[in-house]
């Protein structure tokens, strides 16, 4: 062939190969420009580490069992990795979620670190590249949990897991934490100065999320952020309108970055100065309701008080497991919902068994509307009349 | 005073004293029109009473299930060594009694404990929660009640509930108790029953005012208090292994078609083990044998047990959820009734699942 025609070859399949094809819209897409909005009427089912009762905790197929099971809301812990990748994991250290003791080759890796003012022995993620920690298997982190996916699945990034949500064929929030900050960014550090907290809301905003709490803007992508450090949550509000919640640990943990107590920040004057950067707080059920002996006792004051200064509530964790359940609920997971969203009137519920709280809140919400209904009514009259067929 | 006048004066008194006042009926006891059974879905059967919070077969226990809604209040019907019937589910008291703590009794450590003790002896000791993980805070406060203790909860509610008690170890009872004129455990048993005004066969009017269904593992006792009393009878099943106390016959037999065509002339239905109808293997449910279809088949009515809510006790298909569990049985199995260890939670259960939540 002569080097002319052979150039010419060559020059016209590049032409062609920058037209390229046209891109339709795949069309998978195509029907869900009419998502199923948000429910907004009913406390929020929020997934917490996705259905990790089941699948282990804040794995791809964990969120997607709990965007099957009706979650309102998928919760994640970000926390970021050696070359300044955002992740999805909750502890500062793989150990008990992962099956890093098998891999060889890592094994130079354990350290002691300090962390939130006490030192902790481990494979820490910020020792490790995104690439290494893909190399992981996860597993469940309770023994008394279904093991049968151990290992089988990988840790993901942030943009995986918003992209989990926004593939979902119903409108899914997502609820990211901007976890253990203070630690983060000592040890990893990112060009241009910046920190995690930026890159956080980089990523979040990338994907388009923004818009105040209640905005069509929000509606459309709902998020929450949330964090135990209030310096985080109040250097972010600068940067994006997206609604924040602000965590409170136990009686005597203390903040990680302005080491304040409990009562501190959960104080009068505190809930009204956090107030103007978060629209709630994420509280521990058992500060809410102390026990003793595995049973409540008088409910405090903090969600009245949250309620008075317009903060939600969202308190953690609800686990079927009967260990975790107070004798009053009678080992039963629905009559704890019950409680907490008739009796102290929670706005959120973090959760390991979304499905088992979406069943509940269904069904509650089911038989609200069925007083109203004919069903309703039927069923009222078959029992007046069956009251008096006993009469022989 | 002269003696004549003492005289009638104690004899009018006497007489006074003979027509005495006038009986009305207790003001509490004028609901004539008790809420009925309910008969439209599976029984909600509290096994041993509310036993997930109170400890087993006592009066609090029974109380709690009854105002958790239970159709049927179940009970284990032992005899104590002087022939009085006990509600007690094991044949010993180390289990669920504090008769360790007595020192008084130390001796009578048998083989067969529960024999070793008459009426008295039973009652000194007090019941316990059998499970460490659930509520210990009742231990010690209760006593052994007696079959017609039982009985008198289940008539005193304000509501229609039913009985639903096991003829318990007949082999091992009738063994070591003996009754006078040659009477066996199961007579005592139909007896106390017929006291109490229980009768009729099951769905006739008579049943539905005092509901009741009498339930034992050993085949013999249910045909020979056949012939004495028609209220319905079921035949329980134990595990794959366990063959019959009185006709040491092997699971498969007493599940086959023939013999549910044999057995279904003496009772109304059957109550297996759970874990026989569907199989668990690494805690998950396999296929479902055809247990329950061809029970269904012979008109016999399935009440397996025991739903705990317990995750331990929970199948990973149900994702430790017990509403799922109720859920897979009754809509896809398809049972007539459950015992169960939390009759709150199946009530709950099944008035959310019929949409209405009371």
């Amino acid at each position: 062939m002569s080097p002319l025609w052979a150039t010419s070859m060559i020059f016209f399949s590049l032409l062609l190969g920058s037209h390229g094809r046209p891109l339709y819209p795949l069309p998978s897409k195509q029907q869900h420009k009419e998502k199923k909005a948000l429910q907004t009427s009913r406390p929020y089912n929020i997934a917490h580490r996705g259905s990790n009762g089941e699948i282990p905790e804040e794995t791809a197929a964990a969120y997607m069992r709990a965007i099957e099971e009706g979650a309102d809301f998928i919760e994640s812990d970000i926390l970021a990795t050696k070359d300044g990748q955002l992740i999805c994991f909750h502890d500062v250290t793989l150990d008990a979620t992962t099956d890093i003791a098998k891999h060889a080759k890592f094994a130079n890796r354990k350290r002691t670190y300090e962390v939130e003012g006490s030192n902790m022995t481990g494979y820490f993620v910020v020792d490790f590249t995104l690439a290494e920690l893909k190399s992981l298997g996860v597993k469940q982190r309770f023994s008394f949990r279904d093991q049968q996916y151990n290992g089988k699945f990988s840790i993901i990034t942030f943009e995986e897991f918003i992209a989990i949500a926004l593939d979902a064929n119903r409108i899914v929030g997502i609820y990211p934490e901007i976890k253990d900050p203070v630690f983060i960014n000592q040890r990893v550090k990112w060009a241009n100065g910046k920190k995690f907290e930026d890159k956080f809301v980089e990523t979040l905003q990338k994907y388009g999320y923004g818009g105040a709490y209640m905005s069509t803007e929000w509606l459309k992508q709902p998020v929450f952020i949330q964090s135990f450090a209030p310096t985080s949550l109040v250097y972010i509000s600068n940067l994006t309108d997206s609604p924040k919640i602000f965590l409170i640990d136990d009686f005597d943990i203390r903040t990680q970055d302005t080491n304040q107590s409990f009562w501190e920040i959960s104080s009068d004057s505190y809930l009204e100065y956090i107030a103007n950067f978060v629209i709630g707080i994420g509280p521990w059920k058992d500060t809410i309701v102390p026990t003793k002996n595995n049973y409540l006792t008088t409910p405090t004051d903090l969600v009245d008080r949250a309620h008075a200064h317009n903060l939600q509530v969202h308190t953690y964790t609800f686990r079927n497991e009967n260990s975790y359940l107070h004798f009053d609920f009678h080992q039963d997971p629905y009559a704890e919902y019950d409680y907490w969203i008739n009796t102290i009137g929670v706005d959120g519920l973090f959760t390991d068994f979304t499905g088992s709280v979406h069943q509940y809140q269904e069904w509650a919400q089911a038989s609200a509307t069925n007083e109203a209904s004919a069903l309703g009514l039927l069923h009222k009259l078959a029992l007046m009349i069956s009251s008096f067929e006993g009469e022989e | 005073m002269n003696p004549f006048w003492a005289t009638c004066l104690i004899l009018s008194s006497l007489l006074e004293g003979t027509r005495g006042r006038v009986l009305y009926p207790l003001p509490s006891k004028e609901h004539k029109h008790k809420q009925p059974l309910q008969t439209s879905r599976p029984y909600n059967i509290a096994h041993r009473g509310s036993n997930g919070e109170i400890p087993e077969e006592t009066t609090d226990a029974y109380k709690r299930a009854i105002e958790e809604g239970a159709d049927f209040i179940e009970t284990d019907i032992l005899a104590t060594k002087d022939g009085e019937l006990i509600c007690f589910h094991d044949v010993t008291l180390d289990d669920t009694t504090d008769i360790a703590n007595h020192t008084e009794f130390s001796d009578r450590k048998r083989t067969y404990q529960v024999q070793g003790f008459n009426v008295t002896g039973f009652f000194v000791g007090k019941v316990r929660q059998r499970y460490p993980f659930r509520d210990q805070q009742y231990n010690g406060k209760f006593s052994i009640i007696t079959f017609e203790e039982y009985i008198a909860i289940a008539l005193d509610a304000n509501r229609v509930v039913g009985i639903y008690p096991e003829i318990k170890n007949p082999v091992f009872i009738n063994q070591h108790v003996k009754w006078p004129n040659g009477e066996r455990f199961e007579d005592k048993f139909i007896e106390l029953l017929q006291k109490y005004g229980y009768g009729g066969a099951y769905m006739s009017a008579k049943w539905l005012k005092k509901p009741v269904f009498i339930q034992s593992f050993a085949p013999t006792s249910l045909i020979y208090i056949s012939n004495k009393m028609d209220s319905p009878k079921i035949l329980l099943i134990d595990d794959f292994s366990m063959a019959t106390q009185d006709t040491n016959q092997s699971y498969w037999e007493i599940t086959s078609d023939s013999y549910f065509e044999y057995i279904r002339e003496y009772v109304v239905g059957i109550g297996p083990w759970k874990d026989t109808i569907v199989p668990p293997l690494n805690n998950y449910l396999t296929a479902p044998s055809d247990l329950v279809y061809r029970a269904h088949a012979h008109n016999l009515q399935v009440h397996p047990y025991t739903y705990r809510n317990e995750n331990s006790f929970l199948h990973f298909d149900f994702r430790q959820d017990p509403y799922e569990e109720y859920e897979y049985w009754i809509k896809t199995i398809g049972v007539d009734g459950l015992f169960t260890d939390f009759t709150g939670s199946l009530h709950r259960y099944q008035k959310c699942a019929s949409g209405i939540l009371r």
